[in-house]
């Protein structure tokens, strides 16, 4: 427990003038979920990204335990023209090299664990807003990352849904993932974080 | 051919072989020496009025040229019998410029009174025109380059090699019907400049056409001969509507008379083409002979004769050449459309994903290749560069229209691309998929169905400019079209058979093109 899976030092950002990360460090052990909290244009959503290697930094360290961390976007981002199913599978296909019907077998049971299997052949656009996110969620874990970065998942879901969430994710954690969720939800970082992180202005407050 | 590609032509035709321009699509010719008062008033004369006559100046000397001295006025024996004719009616000249194979159809809608530019004497015209006398007699020529002089005598021995000819003439006639008999193979060109530059490069084995055009083009083109031999004996006439009989009669008793009195012989010394047959051909007209088209080839099996069958018939007859001709233009568009897809998909991925250097060249390729006439391109690709690189016409065709089309399919690729959210990119990349694999499996499949419906435009677009590759000698349905229109001396049935097969082709397109959005619509609706 001890041994972090992900470890931020010193984490600085500038687009243009503007300073987005000023200086952040912290580490995350397995199982730990980190809350990342702060007002919008804080910087949250900038530390996801920079961490899945979506921004450039211009100095600091980051390191994942297993090299890359696995996202789910605000919006889901999933691909338009795939089912369900092949949203999980076509990553550990074709950049991780599992044979297809492993893949599939593995893209039903972590469907099937989210309580979306039922949904395994449809396309995006004919999911709910909820659907949509545990087959993002099934689809960044599909390639088995240590590290789960999470970006707003409350943003679309209505108190019901945030619950049976909340639930998810401590799940995942148990399991021994490492999650890191940015949220403005007071309500749902008080059900799941092991630790909340506030962050005004690109520095984390102590 | 549109007007646009004549002009094409006639810059390039100038380029290549003359040193003047032609321009102008109206010119005013002054008649030489002023009009005699006649003692009794020929039929069709209306003192002080316009004499409209039609020619294509791009046919040049010795028929019709624009004059080098003054752009402004043409020069030839046509423009010196046009002249000779209106001063007879007592009227002043008026030249009107219209394409050479619209002449008949020009003159039968009335553009103009007298067609005069070099016009052969056909059944056909007989039967669909009013034609004065055959006012001068030429012989159909075989030219070959020199090295093959002695080989290459006769059509039967050009067996399987390509002959050029002009589309629509009785030589191209002669050619088809040599086709069947020898198995040599018609070329049909446009214009009578390139068959000859084609002759010396090589493309072609030898050129069917009459013995003036092949003297005119010997004294600018080294490196071909003219075989001594005649292939047949053909007349120049001038064509008048059917309903202007009186004036084509007043017409022939001034060519009579011209003939009689040496002014004829004058005006033709004058061009350098009087020879020993004039003499013979004027003085059988003057003792009363009828004297046939053609001599030497029978026409009335040929292409040539078609102007007396019924609409039925002619169908019966020409429906195979335009089928032939269909698949010509489908086979060309479909290989040209998947060449360009393939290079569009090419630029556009270098234009979304490439370097600053890379971005600019494709950027400028497409900017060249959108803001330039396609015709212009193809001349360029077909004879600009033959010196260099010889293709052969339907490759020169394909490539031509495909690095075109390539441009527009690449534009539409770019916004295609571009269409798709980056998040989806994002997504991809933090699941580990390399920037190939995202555009193979994530970006190009979404921007495939996006492009999908103006890309079945574009393909219908292709199918209709690939009409413009009959300028590269490619026979193709609308240059079939024209050459049985020109038969026939009507655009109705041949108009209506090349629309419907055009329709034939394009219609099953965009229902499959529609049907398939229609099914990824109803996948994801």
């Amino acid at each position: 427990m001890t041994t972090p899976v992900l470890a931020v030092r010193d984490l600085r950002l500038r687009r243009g003038t503007r300073e987005i990360l000023r200086g952040v460090s912290f580490d995350a052990v397995r199982g730990e979920i980190l809350a990342v909290m702060g007002s919008s244009g804080s910087g949250k959503t900038t530390i996801l990204r920079t961490i899945a290697g979506l921004e450039r930094h211009d100095s600091g360290d980051i390191s994942v335990d297993g090299g890359r961390a696995g996202m789910v976007f605000q919006f889901h981002c999933l691909f338009e023209h795939l089912t369900a199913l092949d949203n999980v599978c076509l990553a550990p296909v074709h950049a991780h090299g599992v044979a297809r019907p492993d893949a599939v077998r593995r893209a039903h049971e972590l469907l099937a664990a989210f309580g979306v299997d039922h949904r395994a052949h449809a396309l995006p656009r004919e999911l709910s807003g909820g659907e949509a996110q545990r087959v993002a969620i099934a689809r960044a874990l599909a390639v088995d990352p240590q590290v789960l970065l999470l970006d707003e998942p409350t943003a679309s879901l209505d108190p019901g849904r945030r619950s049976e969430l909340s639930a998810l994710l401590l799940d995942l954690a148990r399991q021994g993932r490492t999650l890191v969720v940015a949220t403005h939800d007071e309500d749902f970082a008080r059900a799941c974080a092991s630790r909340t992180l506030r962050l005004s202005e690109g520095v984390l407050q102590t | 051919m549109s007007s646009f590609a004549k002009r094409l032509i006639q810059i390039w035709n100038a380029l290549l072989a003359r040193p003047i321009a032609v321009a102008a699509l109206t010119l005013t010719v002054c008649a030489a020496g002023s009009s005699t008062a006649a003692a009794q008033t020929p039929p069709g004369s209306r003192s002080g009025q316009e004499f409209r006559w039609a020619g294509d100046a791009e046919g040049g000397a010795p028929f019709v040229e624009a004059d080098p001295a003054r752009p402004d006025a043409v020069s030839g024996f046509d423009v010196d019998i046009a002249a000779l004719l209106a001063r007879g009616l007592h009227r002043a000249p008026r030249f009107v410029m219209i394409t050479f194979t619209s002449i008949d159809q020009s003159i039968a809608r009335g553009d103009a009174e007298i067609g005069l530019s070099g016009i052969e004497d056909t059944p056909a015209r007989r039967a669909a025109l009013s034609t004065t006398l055959p006012y001068y007699e030429f012989r159909e020529v075989l030219s070959v380059r020199t090295a093959d002089r002695a080989r290459f005598r006769t059509l039967e021995d050009l067996r399987g090699r390509r002959v050029g000819t002009l589309a629509g003439t009785i030589a191209y006639d002669i050619l088809l019907r040599g086709g069947r008999d020898h198995g040599t193979k018609a070329v049909a060109y446009e214009d009578d400049v390139h068959p000859y530059s084609d002759l010396v490069l090589g493309r072609v084995d030898a050129v069917l056409l009459d013995n003036v055009l092949a003297d005119r083009r010997k004294r600018f083109v080294a490196g071909f001969t003219i075989q001594p031999d005649t292939i047949a004996v053909g007349h120049y006439v001038g064509v008048l509507s059917p309903a202007n009989a009186p004036l084509r009669d007043a017409c022939n008793e001034i060519l009579r008379a011209a003939m009689r009195d040496g002014t004829l012989e004058r005006i033709f010394r004058k061009w350098n083409v009087w020879n020993d047959d004039q003499p013979k051909l004027h003085a059988r007209l003057l003792a009363g002979e009828q004297v046939p088209p053609v001599a030497g080839f029978d026409t009335s099996s040929s292409d040539a004769g078609t102007a007396a069958l019924s609409p039925l018939d002619a169908t019966r007859r020409y429906l195979p050449s335009l089928l032939r001709a269909s698949v010509i233009t489908i086979v060309l568009s479909c290989l040209s459309m998947a060449l360009a897809v393939m290079l569009g998909v090419l630029i556009a991925t270098g234009r979304v994903y490439g370097g600053r250097a890379v971005r600019l060249v494709l950027t400028g390729y497409v900017e060249l290749m959108r803001g330039t006439p396609i015709l212009l391109q193809l001349f360029v690709l077909y004879y600009g560069i033959a010196e260099a690189i010889r293709l052969p016409a339907f490759v020169a065709a394909l490539v031509g229209l495909a690095l075109n089309y390539a441009a527009y399919e690449s534009e539409i690729y770019r916004g295609a691309l571009e269409a798709i959210p980056s998040g989806q990119l994002e997504a991809g990349r933090t699941l580990g998929l390399s920037e190939r694999q995202i555009l193979t499996l994530v970006r190009g499949p979404q921007a495939f169905r996006l492009a999908l419906a103006p890309m079945t435009n574009d393909f219908v677009a292709l199918l209709k400019d690939s009409s413009l590759v009959s300028v590269l000698t490619v026979m193709e349905l609308t240059k079939q079209t024209q050459i049985f229109a020109t038969n026939l001396g009507s655009w109705v049935i041949p108009g209506t058979l090349c629309a419907a097969l055009y329709l034939a082709m394009s219609l099953p397109l965009a229902a499959a093109a529609a049907r398939l959005e229609r099914r990824w619509k109803a996948g994801t609706a």
